[in-house]
């Protein structure tokens, strides 16, 4: 008795209900990000999680897959977050190996940028008339993206805003860093990579790697300790403005 | 390159178990962070297993939040009724950081500025 050969909506209904599919979709879209990312010379705008996230809403949009269903196929590349932010360690203790004397500006420059990211947003999204909803999701978007979602979910804010601001502002801050670097006459390389892993984290950290090696080192120093700040010191900003 | 990813999962898990049951405020992987930031300092050296695994991740960081970032799907009505004023407290706020940050810097260390 020769199999059937099954009919196409039959291999569709068996593909989207697997995570295959999902993942699948995850990664070539990022492949493709990162494929227009290079061919357009490392524009910042063209960032390859944005053309991803882009590619992907609209894919699943376009075949009618709930966001639930896409994520429980993605869930396996989201789980690595978490591994990911305990490997920030390793750019962290080289940075903190070639500080000098630059601890004290350092510490100062690092809780002035992260002040300056929660109270501008926060404050200023009130003035503008955004909800609580949006006001949440901005705590923490200068925060790199893993730890900021986890940050969110102890704030009670939504993960997915926190990552949609974070990746935004990450691509902002690579896209407008260095005028107003410029602006401000900020010269040193070290510290225009570290204004950028501030306010900008993993996104402006490969920015400042692209500028200079100096810079990049900086920046991710800056992005790995804004997370570990952050984590500690985004509830209490959060509780202190009423989130 | 697998001794090194063993390692760093063994630090999340131990991360997540403390913040589980001891400082619930703080996210398990920060913790974890912090006890691998804290066991290369004792050790005083990174070794190439567990260097190239950290590598690998910082080069490819972004993919892994692709996924919730994609739940920008649900949140679509909200943000298309607030776009203008979220363009403007994003860029608003990233020029502050970038440039309150630099400040800090510039006028806070001693060193002469160098560099272009």
């Amino acid at each position: 008795m020769g199999r059937e050969v099954p009919a196409i909506t039959e291999i569709w209904v068996y593909l989207s209900g697997s995570p295959l599919l999902a993942l699948i979709l995850t990664l070539a879209a990022y492949q493709l990000g990162l494929w227009i990312y290079e061919k357009t010379g490392r524009n910042p705008l063209a960032n390859p999680v944005a053309i991803a996230t882009v590619t992907i809403a609209l894919t699943i949009s376009a075949i009618d897959m709930p966001y639930a269903r896409y994520f429980e196929g993605a869930q396996f590349v989201h789980f690595l977050l978490g591994t990911a932010t305990v490997s920030l360690a390793v750019p962290i203790y080289r940075g903190l190996s070639g500080l000098k004397g630059r601890v004290i500006p350092l510490t100062a420059a690092l809780l002035g940028g992260g002040l300056t990211s929660i109270l501008c947003a926060v404050l200023l999204g009130r003035l503008l008339g955004l909800d609580d909803l949006l006001i949440g999701g901005l705590y923490a978007k200068s925060v790199t993206a893993p730890i900021a979602m986890g940050v969110a979910e102890r704030i009670g804010a939504s993960p997915t805003l926190t990552a949609v601001f974070a990746v935004c502002t990450g691509v902002l801050g690579a896209a407008l860093g260095r005028f107003v670097l410029d602006a401000v006459g900020s010269r040193a390389w070290w510290q225009r990579g570290f204004a950028l892993g501030t306010a900008a984290h993993g996104i402006g950290t490969s920015r400042a790697f692209s500028v200079s090696e100096e810079a990049g080192t900086y920046s991710s120093l800056a992005m790995g300790l804004h997370g570990v700040a952050g984590a500690v010191l985004i509830p209490w900003a959060a509780k202190l403005l009423g989130v | 390159m697998i001794g090194g990813l063993v390692r760093i999962l063994l630090f999340q898990g131990l991360g997540e178990l403390i913040s589980k049951f001891v400082v619930p405020l703080v996210p398990g992987p920060v913790i974890g962070l912090l006890l691998l930031l804290g066991w290369l300092l004792a050790r005083r050296q990174v070794d190439d297993d567990l260097q190239s695994v950290a590598a690998a991740f910082s080069r490819h960081l972004g993919v892994l939040f692709v996924p919730a970032a994609v739940g920008v799907v649900t949140f679509l009505p909200q943000l298309r009724e607030h776009a203008v004023a979220l363009a403007v407290v994003l860029v608003v706020s990233v020029i502050a950081t970038v440039a309150v940050t630099a400040l800090i810097l510039r006028f806070g260390s001693r060193e002469s500025s160098r560099g272009a």
